[in-house]
């Protein structure tokens, strides 16, 4: 089984660990993972600033990059609702015949992670080991647009040692949305803090979700609150085993 | 709560603040905070009960955005299929281009009866034109009836809420209102002494009031009939005691069939009060002889919704039948309350149908006034994708606001436009990134953490830290570590 | 925006003129949308599945979860559980709609019949008694055609007191099946669903703001 990796712009420069543990989660299950050294950003957030025409140009190109690839795995459920929701109206106003062709072939073959471990794959034991408890927040993008249901607490149930806290409210947005964390700061904070407040009386030692940008926007509060609880991408705690915890790879 | 003059807010598209201005009083109103997500909090968990026990559920919301876009598919078809049976049976059909014209044709109704007062059910749609300042400017007294609208009338506060308008108030705060305006000293905060209170004060007015107005919350072309859907008991009052009716509805509200309401009604009174029916619907046809008014006027109002009809992805927002749905659900809403909107229509539904009436000239903050987290969509009852038309409203208010030079320098544009520069190339990105990465060490403080930064990311430091930037980007980590490594090996490059 | 009014008819074609253009495209022929409008999905349930005897249960049921008061009776004992009824209100000045059957006008009361009746003989009432066109189980809600034997609109809504007579054959489960069983479309149409509520005072649900307070209904088991 070969795939490729897009690793998304914002996990290549602030959490490549997520990227690493991507890396060492999938070619332990026997993936040939490769690695397009050409790729950048999706687009997501321009076409959610309203800047349709830039978020095209990015779209053109990740659709051009790709046109070849059998399997894209991409650890982040906005980025893959970005492709499956907007890149369709951004292709069919602003492309040609020829790109969207390019994108219909392409769109079945790209996975987030949980998909691509439990649908392609077909594996919900992974071998992990983390032996501390964990609460998990259901990001807006993988329950509404990509429809993940179950998938994420069907790898958690697998991983060894974890005591898996239920979050209150657990597909209540956390308030990041992008721009929108800085454009309406205060908003943003405000629910920040509903959902802090629900994490943190989870009494978990770790946040976990499937994209890194709510766990930023959430890891951030935490650490500026002393909350005394960290944020960890699922796929770190998958890629964690006893020989490897995920605290030594960070 | 009352509001000083400086604080009242202003429901005014045209003179509201922005919304992330807007907001700020209320997020530091923990009292205003609290009764919001009480109320959304009621009935959300009464409509996710009933929704849960509906098992046709997903059919219903399916069949009811089906009706409604065939209904504005067709809607020219429609509205004059209602005239015609509407007149036929003995009602009058107004058309108003916008809002003075409506104002006018009320007000013109109003003098050709004599009428010097007047009792309403609550609309938005004529808080929408702005009619009550009009009319009391034109000498004529206007008495809303819904216990929501009585309380903002006589608190001279403004709705948050499109069905429960002044879920922002609590019962002490109804006391302090009621006391002072009935003149009741001694009237207790009990939900059941206010609203025995409320019956009181306006039993006289609905048995002596000839002339009513009201909004509908259907017409139906099939029959020329309309839909009014309510709880207390004020609408039914309101429709059948006065001599002269007078339904204000926007051009949007019609249903092709009465059967449609089949539809309609079940999934409205789940999605708007959590009910598997309200307690009142009056559906009324022109004039009926000996049962009702006997002169009834409907006045069409377009006021900038045949534009929204005309943009393929935006027509959806005139689905909408004002059930609320959106804004119980919203996490935005829950914290901000409606007022920050600035318009009578808040929320989510607000935040696409208030800019788009304005014909994108004003409240070009609300498109924003979102995280798209999806969950207005996920409930509303006609599936209208408001995330998809937030999405087309955002990139009209870019077009519209790149075009002004004063925005170039804008940090988030400029930003926006360098990042889309650097995107396009693998190198430029990933200097950048090593840019970025020397830069932002001068924030970062030994902890690895950064908790200052200057100009927009001192609005994400506000309230967040940010870990600092990694030493190395997963690409440069790829491309060190050689060719693919079997399992053994994985370990090792970690 | 200027308060200039258009001639009459000046709107009427700019509005409609307007609409024509924004829906030109996907706007169909007359023909064609009746036949549209007809192939509309509707997979929503139709007709309920419940047999007789639980479909009289569930509207008892819904009716009492909004406080209404049901009491049973069979044909033949109608008169008297309405006078049992009458009796037990506590009240005695009642309107009723002109067609109304006399056997129901309980002696010992004083029955106003509204042969147009003013408001304020209305007022006068106690309390009202009609018969009905509908109920729907589901929703525990009653429909009134406003027939002579239901009353105008004002005769239910006035009074404090409204005892409805709704035979079991009347019942139907689904709302759908309502609106099927109206041969014609009704030109006036009331629904009750419960006394009248408001929830505007957080969110605490309070009984009759206008409209009766009191709803007690006779379930006629006039089904075999």
């Amino acid at each position: 089984m070969r795939a490729s990796l897009f690793i998304t712009c914002y996990n290549d420069t602030l959490f490549p660990e997520t990227g690493r543990a991507v890396v060492s989660l999938l070619e332990k299950l026997g993936v040939q993972l490769d690695f397009n050294p050409k790729q950048t950003c999706c687009g997501q957030m321009h076409a959610n600033s309203g800047f349709r025409g830039e978020a095209f140009s990015q779209a053109k190109r990740l659709v051009r990059l790709y046109s070849d690839t059998e399997t894209i795995v991409i650890p982040s459920s906005s980025c893959v609702a970005m492709i499956r929701d907007q890149y369709p109206g951004l292709i069919d106003e602003l492309g040609n015949d020829s790109l969207r062709k390019d994108f219909a072939a392409l769109l079945p073959r790209i996975y987030e992670l949980s998909e691509f471990l439990i649908d392609r794959l077909g594996v919900e034991d992974v071998g992990a080991y983390f032996p501390h408890r964990v609460t998990y927040h259901a990001s807006c993008h993988g329950v509404r647009a990509l429809h993940l249901g179950d998938r994420p607490y069907r790898l958690l149930a697998k991983v060894r040692g974890l005591d898996l806290a239920t979050l209150p409210n657990v597909d209540r947005c956390c308030g990041f949305g992008g721009t929108f964390s800085v454009k309406n700061a205060e908003v943003s904070s405000a629910m920040l803090a509903v959902k802090l407040h629900d994490v943190v009386s989870t009494g978990a030692e770790y946040c976990t979700a499937l994209d890194n940008s709510c766990l930023m926007h959430l890891g951030g509060a935490m650490h500026r609150q002393y909350a005394g609880m960290k944020t960890i991408h699922l796929a770190e705690i998958l890629a964690s085993t006893e020989a490897s915890p995920a605290e030594a790879a960070r | 709560m009352t509001h000083a003059a400086a604080n009242h807010p202003v429901l005014d598209p045209v003179f509201a603040p922005p919304f992330p201005q807007a907001a700020l009083p209320v997020l530091r109103n923990p009292q205003l905070r609290k009764n919001v997500a009480h109320a959304i909090d009621v009935i959300q968990a009464k409509r996710a009960k009933l929704v849960a026990e509906k098992t046709d559920w997903k059919e219903l919301r399916s069949a009811a955005s089906a009706i409604r876009a065939h209904a504005l598919e067709n809607l020219g078809a429609y509205l004059e299929e209602f005239e015609t049976r509407c007149t036929a049976a003995g009602g009058t059909v107004h058309w108003a281009a916008d809002a003075a014209e409506a104002r006018q044709i009320i007000l013109d109704i109003l003098r050709q009866e004599n009428a010097s007062d007047v009792i309403k059910i609550k609309t938005m749609t004529s808080a929408e034109i702005q009619l009550n300042p009009f009319l009391q400017a034109a000498g004529v007294n206007v008495f809303e009836t819904d216990l929501a609208e009585i309380i903002l009338q006589l608190g001279e506060e403004e709705p948050s809420h499109i069905v429960v308008p002044a879920l922002h108030i609590n019962r002490s705060q109804v006391r302090e209102i009621f006391a002072r305006r009935m003149g009741l000293k001694d009237l207790s905060d009990d939900p059941h002494a206010l609203t025995a209170a409320a019956r009181a004060y306006l039993r006289q007015k609905f048995l002596t009031i000839p002339t009513a107005i009201s909004g509908a919350n259907f017409l139906i072309a099939e029959t020329g009939g309309v839909a009014v859907v309510e709880s207390e008991g004020n609408g039914r009052m309101c429709l059948t005691l006065p001599r002269t009716m007078i339904t204000l509805a926007g051009i949007e509200k019609v249903l092709p069939r009465f059967k449609d309401l089949e539809v309609m009604l079940q999934v409205l009174a789940r999605s708007a009060t959590g009910e598997r029916m309200n307690p009142y619907n009056s559906l009324w046809t022109g004039v009926s002889h000996g049962d009702g008014p006997q002169r009834f006027h409907v006045v069409l109002l377009d006021n900038g919704r045949s534009s929204i009809l005309s943009k393929p992805t935006e027509r959806q927002t005139l689905k909408c039948i004002r059930c609320a749905a959106c804004m119980n659900s919203c996490p935005v809403y829950r914290q901000t309350g409606g007022h920050a909107y600035g318009s009578v229509y808040p929320g989510p539904i607000g935040a696409i149908l208030t800019p788009q009436l304005m014909q994108m000239h004003h409240a070009q903050s609300l498109p924003f006034a979102s995280s798209l987290c999806g969950a207005c969509y996920e409930v509303c009852p006609v599936k209208i994708n408001i995330p998809e038309v937030l999405l087309e409203l955002r990139s009209q208010v870019v077009n519209q606001e790149r075009k002004d030079l004063a925005r170039f320098f804008d940090p988030m544009y400029l930003g926006l436009r360098i990042a889309n520069l650097l995107f396009a190339k693998a190198w430029l990105f990933h200097s950048a990134q090593f840019l970025g990465r020397i830069g932002i060490g001068f924030f970062t403080r030994k902890d690895g953490w950064i908790h200052a930064l200057p100009s927009v990311g001192g609005k994400w430091t506000q309230t967040r830290d940010l870990r600092g930037f990694p030493k190395q980007t997963f690409h440069e980590w790829w491309a060190s570590r050689g060719p693919a490594p079997g399992p053994a090996l994985s370990k090792e490059a970690r | 925006m200027s308060a200039t009014i258009s001639a009459p008819g000046q709107s009427r074609q700019r509005i409609l003129d307007r609409i024509r253009l924004a829906t030109q495209s996907v706007a169909q022929s007359a023909p064609q949308l009746a036949e549209t409008c007809e192939a509309l999905p509707r997979a929503y349930i139709r007709h309920g599945a419940l047999p007789s005897q639980a479909r009289i249960a569930l509207m008892i049921e819904r009716l009492r979860e909004y406080d209404a008061e049901v009491v049973e009776s069979t044909p033949a004992a109608l008169p008297s559980v309405i006078a049992a009824q009458l009796a037990a209100s506590g009240k005695h000045i009642f309107v009723v709609p002109p067609a109304l059957p006399a056997e129901w006008l309980a002696k010992g009361f004083d029955w106003k019949i509204d042969n147009n009746l003013t408001t304020a003989e209305i007022e006068l009432a106690e309390g009202v008694v009609t018969a009905a066109s509908c109920g729907v189980a589901d929703s525990g809600t009653i429909v009134l055609h406003h027939s002579p034997a239901e009353s105008r609109r004002v005769l239910t809504l006035l009074p404090d007191w409204h005892l409805c007579i709704l035979r079991a054959s009347q019942v139907v489960e689904t709302l759908p099946e309502y609106f099927d069983r109206c041969q014609q479309q009704p030109t006036l149409a009331t629904t009750i669903s419960g006394p009248s509520a408001t929830a505007d005072i957080e969110m605490t649900r309070i009984k009759g703001v206008h409209g009766p307070r009191f709803l007690h209904v006779i379930l006629v088991r006039d089904e075999i």
